[in-house]
Order: structure tokens, then sequence, then C-alpha cells
């Protein structure tokens, strides 16, 4: 303002219009690389890392007040949660027993199929640090990355069964995909008779979706969708969802079953992500996860 | 309104500001670097935070660009507020440049406007901050909605009229400094 009059002798640098034509373009091209590939990755993780101490600086009161209210409840907390591993003792202690003798049938019957006998998964336990804001998607953000040897196709679980994939990490952070998440698609199974089949994200906010299926196939409200465990991400026999309602459409000849994922996503903080091996499928799966990831 | 000199010697012109005229007195004095850094270093930590999942939340942070874009031209500008967009759209784990794109049309409009701006009081400002602020969002989500193959809702439009409408409050904090000094009101031109 003070500048009035001297507007051309001591205007410095570019034009206005010349830095947004340059900005603005950046922009676009930044937009258009990160839709269709995944070459900005390095930018993306080496920022990420700059700012992950601000955000965990902006969000330790978050974390404080839950400690602390977790530390006031501790003892009542302690008392109802004893009293419920108490019941849970005795009836596990009949499940045990139960599940001994089914165990001991089980590997018999496996040995007689020459079934490779499926080793336990190692894991690591995650925090989600916090939910981006993200109308596009349903992702969450954990607080462990690569240096906890979290890779992007591996799958996140919860007592309840699968909650979703990593599709991007950074050094110290990782991103999930919900299994809600229309990008997210998973080799399932129907528990009650091994038909395979594969479950989306649904249209429908919060659901499971498995398309495709022909109008007899025998699916129905009430089945339980476990993990098939062909595709190589996700293991086998993991609670993926349980079935609403099927709809069969004459006209076309196809079904379509509409399920509740058994997780619950939104109810706790930790998770725990398997470390399945995902180097080997990172070839097939690498275009894939560009799709999943870019939107 | 009255005004009298401050005892503050430190500056020339708020010691003689009661001899001049009374529009000079409506020019402001420049922000401080501390004033204009800090109070954008601040409002993006408070982004970083979980209340902006509520769709129709405010974006203080361009806001906050946009006020010193229209305020302090000079210091704060369209290369600023594409650098903040790059952060916000890494924490927000969407396609990278769709902040970036919003806020430096948003800051282009402001810098645009500032000559004609400054000497308005906060409310007329705000009208006119309105169509920059829906412009450059707008473009940024019929982009992103063009390259991302889904609609994302309107719900963004709330977003922007909420955060033109913080712009007189934006204006009151964030020349708190100056109208302590001298007590005269820089808005009233």
């Amino acid at each position: 303002m003070q500048e009035h009059g001297t507007i051309r002798l001591f205007k410095r640098g570019p034009t206005a219009e010349f830095r947004l034509f340059v900005l603005v373009l950046l922009s676009l091209a930044l937009l258009v690389v990160d839709s269709r590939w995944n070459v900005l990755n390095p930018a993306r993780q080496a920022i990420s890392v700059v700012i992950y101490p601000f955000q965990r600086f902006v969000l330790a009161p978050r974390d404080f007040v839950a400690r602390f209210d977790n530390w006031t409840d501790a003892a009542s907390l302690a008392r109802t949660e004893k009293e419920a591993l108490q019941r849970q003792r005795i009836e596990l202690a009949q499940i045990a027993t139960h599940a001994a003798q089914l165990s001991a049938e089980n590997q018999q019957l496996r040995r007689l199929l020459k079934v490779a006998e499926t080793v336990s998964q190692p894991s690591v336990a995650v925090e989600v640090l916090y939910e981006p804001p993200n109308a596009f998607s349903h992702h969450l953000i954990f607080n462990k990355g690569t240096t906890s040897g979290i890779r992007p196709g591996m799958p996140v679980i919860d007592e309840g069964g699968v909650v979703g994939q990593i599709v991007r990490v950074t050094p110290f952070t990782s991103e999930a995909a919900l299994l809600t998440d229309e990008k997210v698609s998973i080799p399932v199974q129907v528990l009650r008779n091994g038909l395979r089949l594969i479950a989306f994200g649904g249209n429908v906010s919060g659901k499971v979706e498995v398309r495709y299926l022909t109008a007899d196939a025998d699916i129905r409200s009430g089945d339980t969708l476990i993990t098939s465990g062909i595709g190589g991400y996700f293991p086998a026999g993991l609670l993926v969802a349980k079935v609403d309602h099927v709809e069969r459409d004459a006209g076309s000849g196809f079904a379509l079953a509409v399920a509740s994922p058994l997780s619950h996503p939104e109810r706790y903080r930790h998770f725990l992500v398997l470390k399945v091996d995902v180097s080997k499928q990172q070839s097939v799966g690498a275009g894939t996860d560009g799709s999943k990831t870019g939107r | 309104m009255v005004r009298k000199p401050v005892d503050n010697t430190a500056s020339g012109r708020s010691t003689l500001s009661f001899l001049l005229s009374l529009e000079a007195t409506a020019i402001r004095r420049p922000s401080s670097g501390k004033m204009i850094w800090g109070s954008i270093f601040f409002t993006w930590l408070i982004s970083l935070l979980p209340w902006r999942l509520w769709p129709p939340a405010p974006d203080l942070l361009l806001l906050v660009i946009l006020f010193w874009c229209l305020n302090e031209p000079r210091r704060v500008g369209m290369f600023t507020a594409f650098v903040l967009g790059l952060l916000m759209d890494v924490h927000d784990a969407g396609l990278l440049g769709g902040h970036a794109l919003a806020y430096t049309l948003a800051a282009y409009g402001a810098v645009t406007l500032t000559r004609r701006l400054q000497r308005f009081n906060a409310v007329v400002q705000a009208l006119h901050m309105l169509p920059v602020v829906l412009v450059a969002e707008a473009a940024s989500h019929f982009i992103h909605a063009w390259l991302a193959g889904e609609w994302a809702g309107w719900q963004w439009v709330w977003s922007a009229l909420l955060t033109v409408a913080l712009w007189p409050l934006a204006d009151i904090l964030l020349l708190l400094p100056q109208r302590r000094l001298d007590e005269v009101d820089p808005g009233q031109g």
C-alpha cells in the first residue's frame, strides 16, 4: 500500500500471474501423477517424516488424557476384568479340552491329506495415530511403519477378524485401507460350505459386498465369510464378515450378497498387523496397490 | 474516538501519530514476522488435530493464510500457501496437490485483491473473500473428482462458508498486537 507509486521500481521476482501459473501447473502435475502412479511416494514419505513429530506433539494431550483416564479407571476396570476373566477361564477350560482333542484330530487329518501345516504368523501390534479426514476413503493411520517391518499389502486384524490392509507406509507411520473401503478386495470363503468368493468394499458405507455370484449360488443371510488364503496376502481362516442379505436378480442372472464386517475398527485403537511375506507378491500386487493407494 | 499519543518512543511514528490526518492514521504498520509465522504455524498444528473429521469444519489454516496474503502480501503469498497445502495433503493422506491447488488459487485471489480491500473493514473483506474461497475449493474438488472418479458431495461449500464467516474473528485476533499499540482501529478506513 505504501509503495503505491513505486510498483515497477521495487517489485521483486516474477509477477503474481506467473507464480500462479507455475504453482497451479505444479499442483495439477502432482495430482495427476499421484492419482496414476506411485512415483511420488518417496516425497510423501519425506514430508511425512518431517511432520510426524508435530503430529505426535499435538496429539500428545489426547494420549495423555486417555492414559490418565485409564489410570483412574484402573481399579474398577481390574475388578470387572477379573470377574470376566474368571468366568472366561471356566468356559475356556472346557473349550480347551475340546480344542486339544480337535487339534489332535485335525493334525492327523492334515497329515492324511498331506496339507502343509499352517505356521503361526509373526505380527506387530499397532495403535491408531489418527483418522485422516478424507471423504473418499476409509483409512486409518497407525503409529508404526517400515522401521517396525510393516510393508504395503500386509493384512490388519483385530479380535473380530480382518480389519483391512496396509496400503502405504512411511518410516514411522503406516496407512491401512479398511475392509469397507471400496478399493479393497479380499478372497473369501463361505464357512458353511467352502464356496470361494471375492468380497469388495461396499457401495453402502460400512458394508462388504460379494458380487458376481451366480443366481443359484449357495449363500444365504447369516453365513460367515472367512479368508480363503488364495492370492497370498491374507492367511486362510480369518473371520471377515457375516452376510446380512442376498439380492438375487432374476433378470441378470447374478446375485449380490451384502455383509457386515465382524471386526470393529471404530471401537478400539489397537490392532495387529500380520507380517505375511509380501515380497514375492510385490510384482503382482504393485499394480493393484497403486490403484488402491492413489485415491 | 479519542487518540492519544502512546509512550512507545521506540518507533517514531506512534509518538507523532496524533499529528497525522485522519486518513493517514488508518495505514497500519506492518505486522511482526513473529506474529505472522507464529500464527500460521500454530494454525497448522491445530489443523493436525482430529476436529477436521467433521465434514463442514472450517479450514482455519486457509483462513489464516488468506488473511496474511491480504494484509501482508509481501511476506505471505502463493508459495507459502502451496507448501502448506502440500503438508496438509500428506497429513490427510489424500492426493498430493489437492490442498496445494486450492490454497494457491485462493492465495492468488487474496494477493490480487489486497490493494482494493486493505482499507475496508473485516466484514466487507469477508464478503469479497467468499467467492475466492468458493472458486478455489470448487476447482480443487472438481479436479479431484475427475481424477478419482468419485464425488465427495457438497459439504465443502459449508466448510468454505464457515471459513469465511470466521474472517472477522481472525481480523480481531491477528491484528490484536497493533490495536494494542496505537489504539487506532485500522479496519475503519
